[in-house]
């Protein structure tokens, strides 16, 4: 298989031929990553592999087969790995977190993980990523009694802590309303340090919005890695317009304007050819994929 | 640069006295040691005056900073008696955090350990008292009532091991893939959480030693092999699945215990052969722990 490529410019993290199977079920398939410093969006429908890649990125699961290296430094090895955890923000698909903590206490609890031993320093710490999210009224707050927007939000806290130069977040935006993800975006554009940032998410907006980069993963293989644009052109000229549905097209829908929106190789009749989104092309890209 | 104030034994001691203008500047640019800075702000807690003059020392932002910092410490507290005590004692403070998120150090699980103990050691004193019926026996090692204590030696050193289960088992950690991901050593944490539920377990199990029927030297007799499990459930951990390791070295507890039981000499798995057994466990365990420690490390989820 050839290397599906984001970039080569600066392989900040680089995979090689990662296999991962959950009993008979194959979660990754050979996939080869390299992802340079900014922002990745790792697009795919559930069960495609995300929150598998993400845990191995992260040093949290292993691979049957295949290689990591993360800024040159192999997980494999004890001291590495530490290392790469040292310089590792990561939010999990679900946060767990122990019910009688109060959001401070928990950010205290990671910075704690993060060896950040100092009080003085943890508390600066943990009052920092508390004004990056905007939760700085909410420390004394049980977690348990935050909305599902709000625990997102902590979870996106505990990441940030200790000034992380690889971000992993699994689905960072579900849970979020509108404006909280405009935030959100706007804080992953301003991270001093140029991190490497990947996310998974199922909306194509966001990837359009703040990805630079992005990564289609379908039922555990790379299908596409470059930018959202050329995730975009991968649909050009079969994205059609039209008043009527047509049964022919490979994906139909109807969208806010009362028309439907096409993606097939034909036009309907009395169809107009619209300019493609990046929800085009990888909705373009899965069925091709499911077609398989 | 160096710190004006590196280590003050309290440069704002003094009940009544206020900070001097070149501690206040010092403080505001961040110079001074910690021992400093905890007695500027806690003079600074209870003093309007020196709190306006920093004001002037700082800008806007800095100040905003530490007051957030100030009160994310108040929201984070420092902990009850037991932990402020343990803290003078020379233990970390941070080490005491993390306890803080050990499940079964929990009160609900310290208090149902309590509870399973106090049913079976008033079911071995009914028995002993003749209030329920049960097989009244002089065994071997010529301790009446023996079969009496039987119930309790089954269940103490599983307790045991269920608290120090609790302590390791990712399914009781919710936040076990923070961990995970955390640079600090998921061997240490795993050590230090077992090692005080261990102790926590082991208080109860030592209490209702003591009020049982038994021999004087049961609650000591206890000790050595609720070592031995823990030991191999941790030690057989890095080789098996967590549960599986914790599941078969309750097994191989519960089986002679229960076959000395049926023959009527329930006391033989406490006793020297059974405790130079445990040893020898509790020694292999910590070989198999030391050389395989860093599975620990890993993820070690899969």
């Amino acid at each position: 298989m050839d290397e599906m490529t984001v970039n080569v410019r600066t392989a900040a993290v680089r995979a090689d031929g990662l296999s991962r199977r959950y009993g008979a079920t194959r979660a990754l398939d050979e996939v080869d990553l390299t992802l340079q410093r900014g922002i990745t969006g790792l697009l795919g429908p559930n069960g495609a592999g995300k929150t598998t890649l993400l845990s191995i990125l992260a040093t949290v699961g292993e691979p049957d087969a295949g290689r990591v290296s993360v800024f040159g430094l192999d997980p494999r090895d004890t001291a590495e790995r530490v290392e790469i955890r040292r310089r590792l923000g990561y939010l999990p698909q679900e946060l767990g977190y122990h019910r009688h903590f109060t959001v401070a206490r928990f950010l205290d609890y990671v910075a704690i993980l993060k060896e950040i031993t100092d009080r003085r320093a943890r508390a600066q710490e943990v009052a920092r990523v508390l004004a990056a999210i905007g939760l700085e009224d909410r420390a004394r707050t049980r977690i348990r009694s935050l909305s599902g927007g709000m625990r997102q939000r902590l979870g996106i806290a505990q990441a940030l802590l200790g000034h992380p130069d690889l971000l992993i977040l699994d689905e960072p935006t579900a849970g979020l309303d509108p404006e909280q993800r405009l935030r959100f975006r706007e804080l992953l554009s301003g991270l001093p340090g140029d991190p490497v940032i990947v996310l998974s998410t199922h909306q194509a907006d966001d990837i359009a919005a703040i990805c630079p980069q992005v990564v289609v993963l379908l039922q555990g293989r790379v299908h596409f890695a470059g930018t959202p644009s050329e995730l975009a052109a991968t649909a050009a000229g079969r994205v059609w317009a039209a008043d009527q549905r047509d049964t022919r097209a490979h994906l139909s829908w109807r969208g806010g304007d009362g028309r439907w929106r096409h993606i097939g190789d034909q036009p309907p009749a009395g169809a107009e050819p619209v300019t493609p989104t990046v929800e085009d092309g990888y909705l373009m890209l899965s069925h091709a994929a499911g077609a398989r | 640069m160096t710190s004006p104030y590196p280590d003050a034994a309290g440069p704002v001691a003094g009940a009544g006295r206020h900070a001097g203008e070149d501690l206040l500047a010092s403080y505001a640019a961040g110079m001074v040691g910690p021992a400093a800075a905890w007695s500027v702000e806690a003079h600074l807690t209870g003093c309007a005056s020196c709190r306006s003059a920093l004001s002037a020392q700082v800008d806007a932002d800095r100040l905003a900073r530490n007051r957030s910092a100030l009160l994310v410490r108040a929201a984070i507290g420092d902990g009850g008696r037991v932990r402020r005590l343990l803290c003078r004692c020379g233990v970390p403070d941070h080490l005491l955090r993390l306890l803080a998120a050990t499940p079964s150090l929990r009160r609900s699980w310290l208090l149902s350990i309590v509870g399973v103990l106090a049913a079976v050691a008033g079911e071995a004193a009914a028995v002993r008292h003749g209030w329920i019926p049960g097989g009244r026996h002089v065994g071997p090692a010529g301790y009446q009532d023996a079969a009496a204590v039987a119930p309790f030696l089954l269940v103490a050193p599983l307790l045991v091991l269920a608290g120090v289960a609790a302590a390791f088992l990712p399914r009781f950690d919710p936040a076990y893939q923070l961990a995970a991901a955390a640079p600090f050593s998921g061997f240490t944490l795993l050590l230090v959480r077992a090692v005080c539920a261990l102790a926590g377990a082991l208080v109860p199990v030592a209490g209702a030693a003591f009020a049982l029927p038994g021999p004087g030297w049961l609650p000591v007799a206890l000790l050595l092999p609720s070592l031995a499990l823990c030991g191999f459930a941790l030690a057989a951990a890095t080789v098996m699945d967590p549960r599986a390791a914790a599941v078969t070295a309750g097994v191989l507890w519960a089986l002679p215990a229960m076959l000395l039981a049926v023959d009527h000499v329930p006391l033989a798995i406490v006793q020297r052969n059974a405790q130079s057994a445990c040893a020898a466990v509790i020694i292999a365990s910590a070989v198999v722990l030391l050389v395989r420690r860093d599975r620990f490390e890993l993820g070690w989820m899969r």
